[in-house]
């Protein structure tokens, strides 16, 4: 049976998830090497380039597939990392993750068209199947062949139906930007520490804030309710992938890249909770200083080590705001 | 022994485990008890051969490793603890999946009561029937099919009398030239008249006609259906259950492998099964409905009344 995302385990019944809450564990990239490897720049910035070689390897195909990939190639670092690491090898392992993933997914590609993609390459480096072959086996002994991964695409729906809106347009409209969070939260490393059940929790209550500030405190109280959440780890959580939703925004900003790719009703929603968040933001303002005065210091900062220019321009909001 | 470039050290499976002795060939390969050397402990290592083509590790293989790796932790499934990819002297690549280890199997079990007027004890019986249920129901409720299944595949611990299902999803992750084994090796006794009559779009019932086989079995101590062939195999099951028609069945006569076959009126399931009190004997007729669609679901099964004073606690 094909491997599908929202369902790991082919799952005919979607009420029977505590088993996927049980071993979701066994498919994270761990916790402790997540602090280890804030400790090594090096591995950061192999990871980096490496999710850039796959996106690149994989665009042509599902987005899917590159999802995946990126999971196993994290649990990877995590169980093996890369010390010394060469160009070659770092393509290596991306062609490879891929490779597994094909196989995974079951798509429907000619194996030549796979084979032509995967030896795609800059540098003229093309590795023999055999050598492909080897570095799978390598990849899959230390993912110990767990390759049907718990992300949080198998969870999304259990917390929709939670929050009462299953089957329903706005369930909908909410698994749509919830799963866009997911995706591109993929990329962070800080949410390496956090469980696929806890990141798809968090994703949909960001999205529900985004686009349903109203109805937000009713579905926080419903998936807070659950027993398999903890909802202290569920607000840090949440508080992470707010800022990598807010950096996402300026990124998106800056380049001029529109939102072409979402669905026109996501964009169409997505403009309507901007309007109502300005608003609530004045209100906010108007109301206390201080937890305001925290919130930009901590976006200041988080943007700085990107991009000078995003500082530049939050510093005028801020002096206007010190100056009252 | 392999070195990875971080320096971790990667044991072949010739080097992690010390093979003690051979137990059986199994469907899909042979089947070593061995020893871990690092802890110690025993398993059951199965080493498969690869039927790989240019492209390495089949896709089906790894979709079903993949789910019997994630099923390990369920108390009703034999754990798959790891997995060693390898190579034989040839060069070709083989698979050691490394299995906790169980004493024995239900096979093993029946026959070991084989004293003219010596059961298995009802109360067992009963036991061993609820954990099979279970073991299934959970499988089914992930969407997975065993579809092999037979008192060989049923693992069991003789001290605990606790009951495995073993080979889930092999069927399918390891292809096997299918001449060479269909005889010997694929027994035919438990499998499910559709899928004999050429079905080809299989559901969750097959394995409940197999699990209303090993009932049986377990009363009688022989097969309830032990054909040689196809046909042998089709005729056991009308001459006890009748031959079926469009009425019993609707559908039946358009099956691919559908001939025209003598016709038998049903018996009562008490002359092939006797001992089997009333309540067994209902649960039994609704495991082995012809029809796949009215065949008792595993979950349903383990709510019928024939469990109803079955201490359940432990299992």
């Amino acid at each position: 049976m094909e491997f599908d995302l929202e369902n790991p385990l082919e799952n005919l019944h979607s009420d029977d998830v505590s088993y996927l809450f049980l071993i979701e564990s066994d498919h994270t990239p761990s916790q402790n090497h997540s602090q280890t490897l804030k400790a090594r720049d090096l591995d950061i910035s192999v990871r980096r380039e490496l999710i850039s070689l796959i996106s690149q390897l994989s665009c042509a195909l599902d987005p899917v597939l590159s999802y995946l990939a990126i999971n196993y190639l994290d649990r990877f670092l995590t169980n093996q990392g890369i010390l010394q690491p060469k160009p070659w090898a770092l393509r290596l392992v991306a062609v490879s993750c891929i490779s597994l993933t094909v196989k995974m997914m079951g798509t429907e590609y000619p194996a030549t068209d796979i084979q032509a993609l995967l030896n795609q390459s800059d540098g003229g480096i093309i590795f023999e199947t055999q050598t492909i072959q080897r570095m799978e086996a390598l990849i899959l002994g230390a993912l110990q062949w767990r390759m049907r991964s718990i992300t949080p695409f198998s969870f999304v729906a259990f917390f929709i139906a939670l929050m009462g809106l299953k089957e329903s347009p706005m369930g909908q409209v909410l698994k749509n930007r919830a799963s866009e969070i997911i995706f591109k939260s993929q990329r962070e490393i800080r949410l390496w520490g956090f469980k696929p059940s806890i990141i798809a929790a968090s994703a949909l209550l960001c999205a529900s804030h985004e686009l349903f500030p109203f109805q937000y405190p009713f579905f926080l109280k419903a998936i807070s309710d659950s027993s398999y959440v903890n909802k202290e780890i569920v607000e840090q959580c949440y508080k992470v992938i707010q800022d990598i939703a807010i950096e996402e925004e300026y990124s998106s900003a800056l380049n001029g890249v529109s939102r072409s790719d979402t669905p026109i009703n996501v964009l169409d929603h997505h403009f309507l909770s901007s309007e109502s968040e300005k608003t609530n933001g004045i209100t906010v303002a108007n109301a206390t200083d201080s937890p305001l005065g925290d919130l930009k210091r901590r976006k200041i900062t988080g943007c700085g080590g990107n991009n000078p220019t995003i500082l530049n321009s939050w510093i005028q909001p801020c002096e206007r705001e010190c100056e009252k | 022994m392999e070195k990875t470039g971080a320096g971790v050290v990667v044991l072949s499976a010739k080097e992690a485990f010390e093979k003690l002795e051979k137990v059986g060939e199994g469907t899909y390969g042979k089947v070593y008890r061995a020893r871990e050397k690092a802890t110690g402990k025993i398993v059951a290592l199965k080493k498969t051969r690869l039927h790989e083509d240019q492209d390495g590790v089949p896709p089906t293989t790894l979709r079903e490793v993949s789910i019997l790796r994630m099923l390990s932790r369920d108390p009703h499934v034999v754990s798959l603890m790891d997995v060693k990819q390898g190579q034989n002297k040839e060069g070709k690549t083989v698979l050691y999946l490394v299995f906790e280890y169980m004493d024995t199997d239900l096979k093993k079990f029946i026959r070991s009561f084989d004293q003219p007027g010596q059961n298995i004890p009802p109360e067992t019986i009963k036991s061993l029937m609820y954990q099979l249920c279970k073991g299934i129901a959970f499988c089914h409720g992930h969407g997975i099919l065993h579809r092999d299944l037979k008192p060989h595949n049923l693992l069991m611990d003789r001290k605990t009398m606790m009951l495995k299902i073993a080979d889930l999803g092999l069927a399918r992750a390891f292809t096997v030239p299918i001449k060479k084994y269909t005889h010997e090796i694929l027994t035919l006794w438990y499998r499910a008249p559709e899928v004999l009559l050429g079905a080809t779009h299989y559901s969750m019932a097959v394995d409940i006609w197999s699990v209303g086989c090993i009932f049986a079995e377990l009363v009688t101590r022989r097969a309830l259906f032990p054909g040689d062939s196809e046909l042998q195999q089709l005729l056991h099951i009308f001459r006890l259950l009748g031959t079926p028609n469009e009425e019993v069945w609707p559908g039946v006569s358009k099956l691919k492998d559908w001939h025209e076959y003598p016709q038998w009126n049903s018996q009562s399931l008490s002359t092939a099964v006797p001992g089997l009190e009333e309540l067994g004997l209902d649960l039994l007729s609704q495991m082995l409905e012809y029809e796949p669609s009215k065949r008792i679901s595993a979950k349903k099964a383990m709510e019928h009344a024939y469990f109803d004073d079955l201490d359940k606690r432990n299992l």
